[in-house]
């Protein structure tokens, strides 16, 4: 029946093609309800008399509808080329619903300026990794720590440049759909396919592997501070830290061996009802049970088909960065700076301003930067792309001097006379009460905005892997599930045993930075100049050494 | 039934000649030009033909296929490469050159007018009226200069002049008529609708009968269209018509209505179309056309101008027997 009635539909067109192509004016009224719709002839775009369909459009129209029926639906060899079809100022757009409208003389694809542009990578390359900048540099020593960002600002921004460049470089192909990782196995064949597919894996699952713990850190300071409030806990006296309005307290302090023990560690027991408060916490615990219950919650989301609805939700993103640099900002006005420098010597309170764990750092600002893998894509909305270069370097620019501000700020600010500047955790909201009420905020924030995020990076991960190795976006459910299952176990360990989100971000940046930002794109420039026989031994060395630097980063990560 | 035709053929070829008078001979139509010229794109538009996505990746046509493309009841259409770089082809054409030649009624010849290779092109069309003047000398041979749409507009008519010049000049003895044709503008419907009216035998007297039948039933404009391709063979109105390209939109129409209809194995015969200011009638009138007939007047019931179209169909009938083909008793498959 469904051949039958395709042709049946496929024959009352015809015949309705036929009634409005000879000659109409009116049809009889029996005839007209027949008919499945019917469109008033021509002039349907104001009251004029006159027809508005030229000659030549009508029968256009008719090649174009005749055409059509004569090859597949993707085959092009009968489409009207574009000389032929006229200007977009002439087009009309019928609807059979009795209304016409012209179309917008914009190109196809819509194209933004450059300032959303700008906007949108700012946004992109904006994670979680601006929680972790602070810690960074507190492990390169202040002033190496701020020389090492520009430095390593500076250069994923050549290799950014070299990545959106590699794609026009390649001749005699139509390269207008491909990402980078097309032109690495335009390069390297198969292997340049599957290890940059590897690799782009491994940030996007250490990326996953992170938001799993901080959204378990979020949800149980979250839940701390409303049972807090509810039961009126006063938990100042059981943490570490300063006195006053301001609280920064210090999580994990370990007694300096060196110094003196004047300060000592309080652990005062709670003021609370110790039975009710040892329940709470048994119950609800950063590492034991809070990753399990959002299992529960997220889980089922991964499963989903599609990811359009949690694309929405992406302005989360920069409201909650916008907020963090306001708290960022209104913290260091209550607390002050305290900075002292001592270049290379260890004290009691600060750290030297050169350090051995520079790397760390390095590693960090690896992942922080790193939009290698979409910038063709964002890249290709620009209006005009002949401003690519610059729109892209005030991007890196203003991310770059996002990552200091905040960064500095809350070392610069950091309580140092009672504290140690060590203290300053990977994720610095960590060294806020959990009943601070401007922390609670912007941990909510996050919360929520993690959770939008997550399914939508477990649908990256999903989609290419499963693309690369079963064909089919979504196979079939199982196969999704134990992929789900696999990044969720993942995430849950992580959580349980090694929740140092700051060495997750390290080691993950430098691996995927490896391979994505310094050897491939590298690689890449110097194989594409060769061949053009534009390759210089200056330019050469320097890619060279970009690739030395690269496997130094990632070495480093293993042995600082 | 194949086998027994191609023993009956393979014995036909020992004796040379095999005259079989009661069926209508066959005679072939070869459409040729260099590939990628736009042969296939062009017999699947008049011929309504479904172009395969996977026989072109093949590149060159390999039409060697007895091709199944009838018009004019006994005219065969042949789709040939000529001057390709395959030289399989090269080395099959050359080798049954005699046999693509023989008995061929209509040489279509199609010129890429954005071809570089001008020389080679024209080389390779001598060569094939060498082969027709030796099989075929009654041949008639049309040029057709196609993808004119490729060419500026205020350049058309000076370019296309010039191959024309450079064409009969090479084409002598053989006399050849020039088309120039694109498959976005009305051009290549015309060309057809020539080259399918000068194969009609006795086309003067079918236009003055059809005048005739015009008058008699009062209709407004009677269209007589080939069976196969809807070509408008000859027409006649007795008023002036604002749409001058009305005659290309019915053949599209008619044509995606027969696709349609192919796609329910059945196929179209006739159809009526009415309303209160006209009444349009398509049916079957010889072996070889369809009629179109337009009433004006709405008060005549259909039944009569049906009636009339059956007994004008009987009186040219009559016409197309009496001038039978005129093409040699000759059978042959391929």
């Amino acid at each position: 029946c469904k051949e039958n009635c395709t042709g049946n539909i496929n024959l009352i067109k015809d015949v309705q093609h036929f009634t409005e192509h000879i000659k109409i004016s009116e049809l009889p009224q029996e005839v007209e309800s027949a008919l499945p719709f019917h469109v008033e002839p021509r002039n349907i775009v104001d009251d004029d008399p006159q027809e508005r369909v030229s000659a030549e459009a009508a029968i256009l129209n008719s090649r174009v509808h005749y055409y059509g029926r004569l090859t597949g639906s993707s085959d092009r060899l009968l489409s009207p080329p574009n000389h032929v079809i006229p200007g977009p100022e002439e087009i009309y757009v019928y609807s059979p619903l009795g209304t016409a409208f012209k179309v917008s003389g914009t190109d196809h694809t819509s194209r933004n300026p450059s300032i959303i542009t700008i906007f949108a990578i700012w946004n992109t390359m904006m994670g979680t990794s601006i929680l972790s900048i602070p810690w960074g540099i507190k492990q390169a020593g202040f002033t190496l720590g701020i020389l090492i960002l520009i430095f390593t600002g500076l250069l994923m921004l050549y290799c950014c440049y070299i990545v959106l460049k590699s794609r026009k470089a390649i001749p005699y192909v139509d390269t207008s759909d491909w990402e980078f990782p097309d032109v690495c196995r335009y390069y390297f064949g198969k292997f340049g396919q599957w290890s940059s597919l590897f690799f782009s894996m491994v940030s996007l699952i250490g990326a996953m592997v992170v938001y799993w713990v901080l959204m378990s850190n979020f949800l149980f300071n979250t839940g701390q501070f409303i049972y807090n409030y509810a039961h009126n806990v006063n938990m100042s006296y059981s943490e570490f830290g300063t006195n006053g309005s301001d609280k920064v307290i210090c999580p994990y302090p370990n007694t300096d061996p060196e110094g003196n023990s004047t300060i000592s560690t309080l652990y005062i027991g709670n003021s609370g009802n110790d039975t009710d408060v040892n329940s709470f916490e048994h119950w609800w615990s950063k590492t034991n049970t809070v990753p399990l219950y959002l299992i529960i919650l997220l889980l089922p989301l991964l499963c989903f088909r599609s990811a359009s609805f949690f694309a929405r939700f992406t302005f989360l993103g920069t409201i909650s960065v916008v907020y963090l640099i306001t708290l960022v900002t209104i913290k260091a006005v209550h607390l002050g700076f305290h900075l002292e420098f001592h270049w290379f010597d260890t004290t009691q309170f600060y750290v030297p301003e050169f350090r051995l764990f520079f790397p760390q750092l390095t590693g960090v600002l690896t992942l922080a930067f790193f939009i290698h893998n979409c910038i063709i894509t964002l890249m290709k909305s620009n209006r005009h792309q002949e401003n690519n270069v610059r729109d892209l370097s005030v991007a890196y620019l203003l991310v770059g001097l996002t990552y200091l501000y905040v960064g500095v700020l809350i070392f610069a600010a950091f309580p140092s006379p009672p504290l140690f500047k060590d203290c300053i955790e990977p994720n610095f909201l960590d060294n806020f009460p959990s009943s601070d009420v401007m922390v609670f905020v912007a941990r909510t924030f996050l919360l929520f905005q993690m959770i939008t995020v997550y399914p939508l990076l477990g649908y990256l991960v999903r989609v290419q892997m499963m693309g690369q190795i079963f064909g089919s976006h979504y196979p079939s459910f199982f196969h999704v599930l134990s992929l789900n299952i696999l990044i969720v176990g993942a995430g849950v360990l992580m959580a349980k045993f090694y929740p140092n989100i700051g060495s997750i971000i390290r080691f993950s940046g430098a691996t995927c930075g490896l391979a994505l930002v310094f050897v491939f794109p590298a690689l890449v420039h110097m194989i594409s100049l060769k061949r053009q026989g534009m390759l210089r031994w200056p330019s050469a060395l320097f890619h060279s050494f970009l690739i030395v630097l690269g496997m130094a980063n990632l070495l480093a990560q293993f042995f600082m | 039934m194949k086998t027994i035709i191609h023993q009956l053929c393979v014995t036909s070829y020992l004796y040379d000649e095999l005259i079989i008078p009661s069926t209508p001979s066959k005679a072939d139509v070869l459409l040729m030009g260099k590939s990628g010229s736009g042969k296939t794109s062009m017999r699947s538009i008049i011929f309504a033909n479904y172009i395969a996505r996977d026989t072109r990746r093949l590149g060159a046509t390999i039409d060697v296929e007895h091709s199944h493309v009838r018009f004019l009841g006994n005219l065969v259409l042949n789709l040939w490469d000529c001057g390709g770089q395959d030289t399989f082809m090269e080395n099959y054409f050359t080798s049954q050159r005699d046999n693509i030649f023989r008995n061929v009624e209509v040489l279509i010849y199609v010129f890429d007018v954005e071809s570089r290779e001008l020389e080679k092109d024209m080389h390779y069309y001598q060569s094939c009226l060498e082969a027709i003047l030796q099989n075929s000398p009654d041949a008639k041979v049309f040029c057709l200069v196609h993808k004119m749409d490729l060419v500026q507009e205020d350049q058309r008519d000076l370019i296309f002049k010039e191959r024309e010049e450079d064409l009969k000049r090479l084409s002598r003895p053989l006399a050849c008529t020039c088309f120039r044709t694109s498959i976005w503008d009305e051009t290549l419907y015309k060309a057809w609708s020539s080259i399918v009216y000068q194969l009609i035998p006795n086309v003067q007297q079918l236009e003055t009968n059809l005048r005739n039948f015009a008058q008699i039933i009062e209709a407004d404009e009677v269209l007589l269209f080939e069976r196969a391709t809807f070509l408008v063979i000859s027409h006649y109105q007795c008023k002036e018509q604002r749409d001058a390209h009305r005659f290309e939109k019915i053949s599209n129409i008619i044509k995606q209505f027969k696709l349609s209809c192919s796609k329910l194995a059945a196929s179209f015969q006739s159809m009526e179309v009415r309303n209160s200011n006209f009444a349009a009638f398509i049916d079957v009138f010889t072996s070889n056309t369809y009629v179109m007939v337009i009433m004006s007047d709405p008060s005549i019931p259909s039944a009569a101008t049906l009636i009339n179209i059956r007994n004008a169909r009987k009186h040219f009938e009559k016409l197309e027997r009496v001038d039978g083909p005129k093409h040699s008793l000759h059978m042959r498959m391929r």
